[in-house]
């Protein structure tokens, strides 16, 4: 009984220090951003929130956050649409090729994202194409496409072809079955996938790295900050970029839970 | 009404991947076998390219690469395998808390927790340095701009891509054969290897493969926590295509890198069957 005890504080502790390991770099950037300086000795002499009041009032704060903006929209629009398709072919319907289907569409998932990036820096280059945000979209479509129609296709496997036949015999039009039966089905799977198209378009920086051209989007813009020209905007930054990707998924849940009720 | 739509709903994701997935690769192929410092596809088509690939030295930054993806797959699986155990085994609310505690990060952009890694390690007054003095009065070294901070860069960034894909695995072990092998007389150690790695295999499988596959092309840690301590095989090729100006020299390397990575997930994938992994 003691032995199993021991066990038990042991795996506590583990799962704890995994967590731990995995959030100190998370509130190592809160409390530098609490500082002004651009050389930091931590303990902060000064703890202030200057660096944000900066950062709100910069230009480069807000266009940054635009571009990223407008990418992660675009993304979820290809991903939803290319995706829910996608995932009817995957696991929806039975048919001749499919397996091929199932297997070439999660290569891009399983392929370095930064080499992903280049191939497709040098392939617009040759093409003549200016590389800028609407190619940082399409980079980033190749990887989130396969990755939402994975999601959806979770969510598909668990559904019943039989609801939409006995619809039909019930005498339902087409158009009656897909918006009665089959997208309120379909409806978790394209909702979770647009939150992770979202949020992974948000975040990425392997991609736009290198096919975003002029356009920064936010992680481009903290990790060339990061590596020169530091400045305490950097922390500041970082820390309203992913609270304003927090609040967006926060706000979504709601929604969708008032709606469920509704 | 048995019209087959399959080919139909398949049809636009697929082209999509073939103009913006297929296509660049074939273009970097062919860019390859263009002669050294040409812009041109016209090009009397080559080998030069990879012949100076391995005689200028290009095959240490690969060789980083490889390495620092081995190690971090090798450790990721070893923290990652008792993790999802006792997650799997204690599922609930808290085991579903947690769970979703370790996936969050992988939605905040790696530039992000990198820089944060950066700063807790900065020497003397970064946040562990610094609050080890100031409050201990212990003076530590730093680790920052080591090839060390690198490959824990990358554990930290990879681990739940380990973590997910096994402890999908790990819920495919039926506690009931689990139960028969011990009244058996089977040992830990029998019942891990004859038991519960082959069952868990798919799910750990695809995990390590994206572990290893994920690192291999990662240049971001390398860069703000290894800083020029090492070079990896992205930033080899960015240096190539942009700086020098070679972009069949950058393409060649493109290209081994992308046979590398085919050569470790294709025969991986062709095992595995994908429709009975994801409809748990």
């Amino acid at each position: 009984m003691i032995r199993d005890r021991h066990v038990r504080y042991l795996k506590a502790v583990w799962i704890g220090t995994i967590i731990l390991l995995l959030y100190i770099p998370i509130v190592s950037v809160v409390l530098v951003s609490l500082a002004n300086t651009r050389y930091m000795r931590f303990p902060h002499r000064v703890w202030s929130l200057d660096a944000y009041r900066e950062a709100v009032d910069s230009f480069t704060t807000w266009s940054i956050h635009l571009v990223s903006l407008q990418m992660a929209l675009c993304v979820v629009i290809m991903a939803v649409v290319l995706g829910t398709l996608g995932a009817m072919a995957f696991a929806r319907y039975d048919w001749h090729g499919r397996s091929v289907f199932q297997r070439l569409i999660v290569l891009p998932i399983f392929f370095p994202q930064p080499v992903l990036g280049l191939a497709l820096l040098l392939s617009f280059s040759a093409l003549g194409i200016t590389p800028g945000w609407k190619t940082a979209v399409i980079a980033h479509a190749v990887w989130i496409v396969p990755i939402v129609t994975l999601v959806i296709s979770i969510r598909l496997f668990g559904y019943d072809v039989a609801q939409e036949e006995a619809a039909f015999d019930l005498g339902a039009s087409r158009w009656q079955v897909a918006r009665e039966v089959t997208f309120p089905a379909l409806w978790p799977g394209i909702f979770s996938g647009a939150l992770f198209a979202f949020l992974l378009s948000w975040s990425n920086l392997p991609l736009s790295i290198f096919t975003s051209g002029a356009d920064t989007p936010l992680p481009v813009w903290l990790f060339s900050r990061t590596a020169t020209n530091y400045s305490p905007l950097v922390p500041a930054v970082a820390v309203i970029g992913t609270v304003i990707s927090a609040l967006l998924v926060i706000l979504l849940l709601v929604l969708r839970r008032l709606f469920r009720r509704a | 009404m048995r019209t087959r739509p399959g080919p139909w709903l398949a049809a636009p994701t697929a082209l999509f991947l073939l103009a913006f997935f297929a296509m660049p690769l074939l273009i970097v192929s062919w860019y390859s076998l263009m002669p050294p410092r040409t812009f041109s596809m016209l090009g009397a088509p080559t080998l030069a390219n990879y012949a100076a690939a391995f005689s200028d030295g290009y095959e240490k930054p690969l060789l980083w690469s490889m390495l620092g993806a081995t190690l971090t797959t090798l450790i990721c699986a070893l923290m990652a395998w008792p993790t999802a155990k006792i997650l799997h085994a204690h599922a609930g609310r808290a085991a579903s808390i947690i769970t979703a505690l370790i996936a969050l990060p992988i939605f905040i952009s790696e530039s992000v927790r990198l820089f944060g890694f950066s700063m807790f390690l900065l020497p003397r007054g970064g946040i562990l340095a610094g609050s080890l003095n100031a409050w201990f009065d212990i003076q530590i070294g730093s680790i920052l701009n080591t090839r060390l901070a690198a490959l824990l860069g990358m554990i930290y960034v990879y681990f739940p891509f380990m973590l997910f894909p096994l402890l999908l695995g790990v819920s495919l072990i039926p506690e009931d054969r689990l139960e028969a092998a011990r009244d058996l007389g089977a040992g830990r150690w029998a019942l891990f290897r004859e038991i519960e790695l082959p069952l868990a295999a798919p799910g750990l499988m695809i995990g390590a493969l994206l572990t290893f596959v994920l690192c291999l092309g990662a240049n971001a840690e390398a860069a703000i926590l290894g800083g020029r301590a090492v070079t990896v095989i992205s930033a080899a090729i960015e240096q190539r295509f942009s700086y020098a100006q070679d972009w069949p020299m950058g393409a060649a390397l493109t290209v081994i890198v992308i046979l590398v990575t085919a050569a470790v997930v294709w025969p991986v994938l062709r095992r595995v069957d994908l429709n009975r992994i994801i409809q748990r």
